[in-house]
């Protein structure tokens, strides 16, 4: 007999910044058979969500003890990750790094970190997803590959038709500057390049032409005057604007200067018309993650408990850093792969520690890792709360039970918690 | 292995393809075929006298690495790319300047034909990198 598939709708989908919450999930039993609406990367989670989990290799009770006597021993804990679990267990490891008088940060510190420095210069400029969709007629992505890194963003806010765009296609226009031709580059109106590592001249001379100074050059960061002042006169004359912007910006010369700038740009455009920006967010529920560290610890990313309250530096208590530096003596790694992220120097010293390990999947840093503890997929096999790009939060659905014996990131961590406390009275 | 090099700027970031590899497994085949390459124009790829696929050694001031050749028609000389993930940060330096953001995209590198040269599997490179080898 064939089982009959039952469709689950409405399902959040737990992978890019775009937190889809149109999935369709089709399921036989306790077995996702189908993923409908999702992108290629979408139906790779949720179809391969059982394949290579890390495995369980001592009961869990002893896991969360060795955990548990690797964090309290530490002198100098780095908590680190976040991005791809929910918004509980975030809660509970900011919990351990204030128990354990560590440093926490989270993996924006790697993507959009330079992003919240632009903003703590600058203000904030924010725009929403939906309000691009409904009234967006000129919209820039700067530094960013949605087709690769967003695959449905097009799709979904920014070629669909909205309530005042009747038309995504005729009636928007979407640009895309980078370095590179990218493959959103080719589905784009105009693509501008811009010679690698220029982007804050090419940013500063947009803002002096659209303050009607005259340019004493010919061109600059690779493009020519002539159009930097055609791509001015399309921006104030937009009626709403969205400049989307991602790692070309923040990861490339120049950093939280340039998102500096580009907000100053914003700013400068509301002058003459509506203009509002948003960074391209890559996992799921980073942008959450900052939202979580703020209300908890009172900032972002870079949080050192060690004075026993907490304080913010980037550069600082910021993973990359403290790695390379030689300093954390342990670390507790949550839903994350910095081994696979961190350049080499970092990685060499993250070999060098204990590493504790929860994430559902094998990857590179549990290779390295003293504990590996498998947790149950957020969004998949258990629900919780994520933000998207935009800050809107969404609920994530379970869709299946987690493997046997498998826990939320949330328990896990609060048994480490809870552990760690005991030790430590 | 060749020493006559070409210099261009090496950027990383996001494919689709790795971004799908990452969730069929990390240390799996796909993965390894997803990140383990580097993507240039074809006057790059002739200069240095290689076919695609052939593996080409890239080289910073940071650390080297082989990975295998791909063409990108739309690329222009002088601007390579890898896809995110351990093969890319081999040769990325880890200063900050105080941000905590390392430099992913815009690092001056050579490039060289490494004909017969093997592509390190996911596993080895990790033990490569923290030997210091
Ligand atoms: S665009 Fe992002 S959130 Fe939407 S289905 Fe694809 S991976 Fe999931």
């Amino acid at each position: 007999m064939v089982e009959d598939t039952d469709m689950k709708e409405h399902i959040v989908c737990p992978f890019c910044g775009c937190l889809c919450d149109d999935i369709i999930i089709g399921l036989e039993g306790n077995q996702i058979k189908e993923n409908k609406n999702g992108c290629a990367i979408s139906k790779a989670k949720f179809l391969n969500h059982h394949d290579d989990r890390l495995e369980m290799n001592a009961p869990l009770d002893e896991l969360v003890e060795k955990a548990a006597k690797i964090i309290a021993n530490s002198k100098r804990l780095l908590v680190y990750g976040l991005s791809s679990t929910e918004n509980d267990a975030h809660r509970e490891a900011y919990k351990i790094a204030e128990v354990a008088g560590g440093v926490v940060d989270n993996t924006s510190s790697v993507c959009h970190g330079p992003t919240i420095l632009g903003a703590q210069e600058s203000g904030e400029a924010h725009a929403a997803l939906a309000e691009t969709r409904h009234r967006a007629d000129l919209v820039i992505y700067w530094g960013s590959n949605p087709q690769f890194a967003h695959p449905r963003h097009l799709s979904r806010y920014t070629r669909a038709p909205g309530f005042y765009i009747k038309d995504g296609k005729k009636d928007r226009q979407i640009w895309v500057v980078d370095v590179r031709k990218t493959i959103s580059a080719t589905v784009a109106n105009r693509f501008v390049r811009v010679a690698p590592g220029s982007d804050l001249e090419v940013l500063c001379a947009l803002r002096a032409i659209a303050r009607g100074k005259v340019l004493d050059v010919d061109e600059i960061g690779g493009i020519s005057v002539k159009e930097l002042t055609e791509i001015v006169e399309a921006m104030k004359n937009a009626k709403y604007g969205v400049l989307f912007f991602g790692l070309g910006l923040t990861q490339s010369k120049g950093r939280h200067r340039n998102i500096d700038a580009a907000i100053r740009l914003i700013q400068d455009m509301n002058v003459y018309t509506k203009w509002g920006m948003m960074p391209m967010r890559g996992h799921y529920n980073v942008a959450g993650a900052n939202k979580t560290s703020t209300w908890q610890t009172g900032y972002p990313y870079a949080v050192d408990y060690a004075r026993g309250y907490p304080r913010y530096q980037p550069g600082e208590y910021t993973a990359v850093d403290m790695l390379v530096r030689g300093e954390p003596d342990a670390v507790l790694n949550i839903a994350a792969d910095p081994a696979a992220h961190f350049p080499k120097e970092a990685v060499k010293h993250l070999s060098k520690i204990p590493v504790i390990n929860i994430d559902p999947k094998r990857n590179m840093t549990s290779l390295l890792a003293a504990v590996n503890i498998p947790t149950a997929i957020a969004g998949i096999e258990c629900d919780g709360a994520a933000t998207r790009m935009d800050g809107l939060p969404l609920y994530l659905k379970k869709v299946v039970d987690p493997p046997e014996g498998m826990l939320p990131d949330r328990d896990v961590l609060r048994m480490i918690y809870e552990e760690v406390r005991r030790m430590k009275k | 292995m060749s020493r006559v090099g070409v210099e261009a700027l090496l950027t990383s970031g996001r494919t689709l393809k790795q971004g799908r590899a990452m969730e069929l497994g990390k240390l799996g085949p796909e993965y390894l075929k997803e990140v383990a390459y580097c993507e240039m124009d074809t006057v790059t790829l002739e200069s240095l006298g290689l076919e695609e696929g052939d593996p080409v050694l890239v080289e910073t001031q940071y650390g080297s690495v082989i990975v295998s050749s791909k063409v990108d028609r739309r690329a222009e000389p002088g601007v390579v790319f890898i896809p995110c993930g351990p093969y890319a940060n081999a040769v990325i330096g880890s200063e900050t300047e105080s941000t905590g953001m390392p430099k992913f995209k815009g690092i001056t590198a050579q490039l060289f034909a490494a004909k017969g040269k093997t592509v390190l599997d996911v596993e080895k490179l990790l033990k490569k990198m923290v030997e210091g080898a």
